[in-house]
């Protein structure tokens, strides 16, 4: 993994890390955190969903691969990958999306709805970053199709707390299709 | 009996001859080629049953027992390396009660052995035996041989894999006719060659897999107006995607294509010389080929030849095709430091039914290529090319629209268009064979392409 090495990793240790409880002022402000941000990427708001990233961001989808039970860690591909971005990449295809009249693949845009649920929350070994865990549901309607595209996974992302708010520092989404069922990923997950 | 008809068959239900949806003096293709189910499964038997289908490359399965699982046309098959390193395709359908033989996507292993009645097979596709032999679960009518998977026929060029059902088709080498010295110049250019960096990804979309393979074929005219904001954003061609569309477009009526664009300009930008007072060495060094290292230049002298040279140093393939149904990319992207980042990827777009594809992308540099431009690579690969890619996420928007418009009873009878026509011709000094088009993009590249189909599609053997 590269990147910046002072920054938690997103899967904390189950066994020492300790879990912020549900409920508690830190569990309730993540839990807000991600409420906003799916609301801000459904409403298509990326410019402001943008402000949310931390400038050392690194965002990954890996892939996935049936493997047999006994080697489910390979399962996840982190060599390859759906996306594999930072902050400035991430930039790029916001700008792509708001700034160019020429988007096509989400002009017009696709309909989405992110359900994020499972909230988990542990602390890291930085005070202000906590690993979060949580389940991820998108619908995604795409012209006159009345059939849903549907994309889902866990989260596993490192929130930072700082004086202008939460902050998105670590995103990975596991994915449970070895094969997507959507045409792209032209929609942040 | 369905299969003597199937051979023979010109015509399809309603009356329509299968030569003429494809009107060769207007250059006109009809629609419903994208939706036909009767057509589609003509496909199966007369392209995706004889043509020769890339599969994956070499560096997928480097160790004796390592396997993938591929699709040729809606056939899954085992590509694996056998003990001795030779790669086997094998049909993935048990001989015995046809069941999937092997359930993951890669993996290694000595023995294959289906997990319904434990009929196992080696990994060349040779049938080991049933459990219990004595009880003779295999009977002694057929032979252990002819229990064997059923084979395809493979070839490995550039380290990519190829396999056809066509035991006693043509040959790789003749199945690319004289494209191949452009290929050549791709894929058989450094001493240890290309390397996979992963798996592919693979998505599928609600289209018709020729709705993707017919672009594959060079389409220019589509960069204007579908990747506009490469233009806008980028800084493609200064703003003017225009001027990029200038170059040389090589064919054959195989129905394999590339698109190779002038360096000369950028040479200009970049060097403030002209880039015929420049060296080999001098070109290369300034524009190096996607993933080839200053350090790498005299593999390249090694391998290629002058005249392959001289088009890798001013006018480099930089997209196209090998029909039916693989893209190929070597694509120069600028960044914004001025340097220019190489970028490699090959697609297979597979058949999963008349309005369904699934889309492979593998994402390769050379073995090679220092380990810090690889990832840069593999990480602009991924944010221009595939699933998430900024370029083709547009591509894959289009082809269902296409694919969903082909069904409606007028709409079918609308007809694809191949009327952009070169008239310049083959460059003055050009050295490489096969058709050459100097000037602005046209359509001749896609119009080969239906051209190979067309008559895949009416040889009736």
């Amino acid at each position: 993994m590269t990147g910046n090495t002072a920054v938690a990793t997103a899967t904390a240790d189950a066994g020492t890390a300790r879990r912020v409880p549900v409920g508690s002022a830190i569990y309730n402000g993540i839990v807000e955190f991600l409420y906003d941000e799916a609301s801000l990427l459904d409403q298509i708001d990326l410019v402001a969903w943008g402000k949310t990233l931390a400038t050392d961001l690194i965002y990954t989808v890996p892939l996935r691969q049936t493997m047999p039970l006994s080697q489910q860690a390979a399962s996840i591909v982190r060599t390859t990958a759906h996306y594999h971005d930072d902050h400035r990449s991430i930039s790029t295809r916001i700008a792509r999306l708001t700034r160019t009249k020429s988007a096509w693949a989400e002009d017009p845009p696709s309909r989405t709805r992110r359900l994020v649920t499972n909230i988990r929350v542990t602390e890291t070994a930085q005070a202000d970053e906590f690993a979060v865990s949580s389940y991820l549901l998108m619908t995604r309607s795409r012209c006159e199709s009345p059939d849903y595209h549907l994309l889902s996974g866990e989260r596993r992302d490192v929130v930072r707390k700082t004086d202008d708010g939460f902050k998105l520092a670590r995103r990975e989404v596991i994915l449970e299709q070895s094969v997507l069922g959507m045409p792209n990923l032209a929609v942040f997950l | 009996m369905t299969d003597v008809m199937t051979r023979t068959k010109d015509r399809l239900a309603d009356g329509t001859r299968i030569d003429e949806l494809i009107d060769v003096e207007r250059r006109e293709v009809q629609i419903r080629t994208l939706s036909d189910h009767e057509l589609y499964d003509l496909e199966m038997e007369r392209i995706f049953g004889k043509a020769w289908l890339l599969l994956g490359h070499e560096t997928e399965i480097p160790n004796p027992n390592d396997f993938v699982l591929r699709s040729m046309g809606e056939d899954q098959v085992i590509v694996a390396r056998a003990r001795d390193g030779e790669i086997h395709v094998s049909l993935n359908v048990c001989p015995h009660r046809g069941m999937r033989v092997c359930r993951s996507d890669s993996g290694n292993l000595p023995v294959h052995r289906c997990v319904y009645h434990g009929w196992a097979f080696r990994p060349d596709g040779a049938f080991i035996g049933s459990p219990v032999e004595r009880e003779k679960m295999h009977g002694e009518i057929r032979t252990k041989a002819e229990l064997s998977l059923k084979k395809a026929r493979v070839t490995v060029y550039g380290g990519l894999i190829f396999a056809t059902w066509d035991q006693d088709g043509p040959s790789f080498e003749e199945f690319l006719g004289d494209m191949k010295w452009y290929y050549d110049m791709l894929f058989c250019r450094t001493d240890r060659g290309l390397e996979v960096l992963g798996p592919p990804q693979r998505f599928v979309l609600d289209a018709n897999w020729k709705a993707a393979s017919e672009q594959s074929a060079s389409d220019g005219f589509h960069t204007l107006t579908l990747h506009q904001w490469l233009g806008e954003i980028a800084g493609f061609g200064n703003g003017d995607l225009t001027t990029s569309m200038y170059g040389v477009e090589v064919t054959s009526r195989l129905g394999h294509s590339l698109r190779c664009t002038h360096l000369a300009k950028k040479f200009e930008q970049v060097a403030g010389t002209r880039a015929s007072e420049l060296t080999v060495e001098e070109r290369l060094a300034m524009f190096p080929p996607p993933g080839i290292s200053k350090e790498m230049v005299p593999e390249l002298m090694r391998n290629l030849k002058p005249d392959q040279l001289k088009l890798l140093t001013t006018t480099p393939p930089q997209v196209g095709n090998l029909f039916p149904n693989m893209l190929i990319a070597f694509v120069y992207v600028p960044q914004a430091d001025g340097t220019v980042l190489g970028l490699i990827a090959v697609h297979a777009y597979v058949p999963r039914g008349p309005g369904r594809m699934e889309f492979v992308n593998w994402l390769l540099a050379e073995k090679d290529t220092p380990e810090p431009l690889k990832q840069a690579m593999l990480r602009e690969s991924i944010h221009m090319f595939g699933t998430s890619g900024m370029i083709e996420q547009d591509d894959s928007d289009t082809w269902p629209e296409m694919t969903q418009v082909a069904r409606g009873s007028q709409s079918r009878k609308v007809t694809l268009k191949y009327q952009a026509i070169n008239t310049v011709g083959r460059p003055a000094d050009w050295p490489g064979p096969a058709e050459a088009y100097d000037g602005f993009t046209k359509d001749d590249t896609q119009w080969n392409w239906w051209l190979a189909y067309r008559d895949h599609m009416v040889s009736a053997d």
